[in-house]
């Protein structure tokens, strides 16, 4: 069976090696976030402290980790710690790389959220007698959280594309999975199309539930316009 | 019950107050008037200690709210812990409001005993109903702070405030961000809780409202209390050229909308 170019039992038989891949780009984006928000999380509340240390810390470690390609940062981590002796596999290798690059853009993203809520709020919620860490969780993350939800799904789907990085470390997600495919079959239309797809299915579907969260937000404060 | 003992504050190259002694008695309402960048916000803030102070200190209650003296003539800072308990007991009105906007009327004003007093839940409803009573918007409770006026606003966060049972309310221009027909409602809360025999340190340029509440009238400029008295004294009497300045200017410009018993 065919349709157009594309020969549709072939793609039937690559279809289990995909959808294994594809789970496996799930798996490591489900990690990368989780980590990366942890990690965006306390280096953007270092960055915003009142403590210089945290804030040069957190200072270098965003300078650093933005400005060198994720791919290197991940042949480093695998061939560089290896040649150290520190062995670890690929899948590990993976989170870590991805989860620490992810962490760097989700700070800045978490940081300019709370920057941008007004200064009367913690102010407000000082003059009750909470501490800072009662004011950051009652009222300046909630705020800052349906800011961040638009940025946030953007970074969440940029992790997800830039998981296929982690074939060049031999992990076999969607991306290595369809190149090795290539390579035994050497069909690289119906290869590369149907894995794009499942890619766009992801993404789309990633985009779906932050549309979602989004009017949900909006819903519970009968506010449907901006913070004020 | 505060006692401010030559409150020095400098932000930058800026000295903002210059010596600044203050008593306020238990009971006593003091109102605060003075052209804006006087120094009045940061007299107040410096109270509950949203900014610290370079020299003198502060008491509450026999207490020094900024620093410790510690023998050998030294100060250092006083504890955090300290803080966070100073300003339970002391209620703060912000000019704008700054209520939560995630949370409804009546949240807001279970926040403090939920989160800093740790008092039950249906413990803090209760408190926070019948606060919101008192304000007169029982029937907002649950309405987000985006779906009420300002006027609406501003008490809500007055019973936010009240609901820390605070032995001292501050209020820093609490009408000034309102339109002039929702003044007289904000106002009238307040005047309530000054007949109820709350202490309170209000900064107003509501001449009317502060001849009428005040038990004195404290007259700042440039960081300094320039006179202090009966609003009697201040409004009928000034003594210092400036305080009469002032007082003209005042009447000129906010004009006598919501209390037309100005001077
Ligand atoms: N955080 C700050 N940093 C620098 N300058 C400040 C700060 N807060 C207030 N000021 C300045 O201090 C002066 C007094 O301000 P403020 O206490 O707000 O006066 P008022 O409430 O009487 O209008 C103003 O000149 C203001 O610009
Ligand atoms: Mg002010």
């Amino acid at each position: 069976m065919h349709l157009g170019p594309l020969d549709i039992d072939f793609i039937l038989t690559i279809l289990p090696n995909l959808l294994m891949g594809a789970l496996m780009t799930i798996k490591l984006t489900f990690f990368a976030i989780v980590f990366g928000t942890i990690i965006g999380l306390f280096v953007a509340l270092a960055k915003i402290s009142s403590i210089k240390v945290l804030r040069w810390a957190g200072g270098i470690y965003t300078w650093v980790i933005r400005g060198i390609p994720l791919l290197l940062q991940l042949m480093f981590l695998y061939y560089g710690l290896a040649f150290a002796g520190i062995l670890l596999d690929e899948f590990t290798v993976a989170i870590i790389g991805l989860s620490v690059c992810g962490g760097a853009y989700i700070a800045e993203i978490i940081r300019a959220g709370i920057l941008s809520i007004d200064k009367g709020q913690m102010e407000a919620a000082m003059s009750l007698g909470m501490s800072y860490t009662q004011a950051m969780r009652r009222v300046i993350l909630p705020q800052a959280y349906r800011r961040l939800l638009p940025p946030m799904g953007n970074e969440f789907i940029t992790l997800m594309k830039d998981s296929a990085l982690v074939s060049v470390i031999c992990m076999t997600e969607l991306l290595r999975a369809a190149t090795l495919l290539q390579n035994a079959t050497f069909r690289p239309i119906e290869i590369f199309v149907t894995a794009g797809l499942m890619y766009l299915i992801l993404t789309t579907f990633f985009t779906a539930i932050f549309n979602r969260l989004e009017k949900g937000w909006q819903f519970q404060t009968g506010n449907k316009g901006e913070l004020h | 019950m505060i006692k401010a003992q030559d409150v020095n504050k400098t932000f930058g190259q800026l000295q903002v107050l210059k010596g600044v002694s203050l008593d306020i008695q238990l009971g006593e309402v003091v109102v605060i008037i003075g052209p804006s960048g006087s120094g009045k916000s940061t007299l107040l803030r410096c109270i509950n200690h949203l900014e610290s102070i370079d020299i003198g200190n502060i008491f509450f209650d026999g207490q020094s709210v900024a620093f410790q003296e510690i023998p050998g003539g030294n100060r250092i800072p006083v504890k955090r812990k300290d803080i966070y308990n100073l300003r339970r007991q002391i209620g703060m009105v912000f000019q704008r409001f700054n209520l939560f906007p995630h949370m409804t009327a009546l949240s807001n004003v279970m926040e403090g005993p939920l989160t800093v007093l740790g008092v039950t839940k249906g413990e803090a409803r209760r408190l926070a109903e019948s606060l919101l009573a008192k304000v007169g918007l029982a029937n907002k409770a649950n309405s987000y702070p985006s779906q009420l006026s300002g006027g609406q606003q501003q008490r809500v966060a007055i019973a936010r405030a009240l609901a820390m049972n605070p032995k001292v309310m501050l209020f820093d221009e609490p009408t000034s961000a309102l339109d002039p027909e929702l003044v007289g409602e904000v106002l009238n809360v307040i005047k309530d809780l000054a007949s109820e025999g709350m202490t309170m340190l209000v900064v107003t340029h509501e001449m009317g409202f502060a001849r009428e509440v005040a038990d004195r009238v404290v007259f700042m400029d440039e960081g300094m209390i320039i006179e202090t008295g009966t609003p009697e004294q201040i409004f009928s009497s000034p003594k210092h050229p400036r305080t009469r300045e002032f007082l003209s200017n005042v009447i000129r410009n906010y004009d006598n909308h919501s209390f037309p018993q100005v001077v």
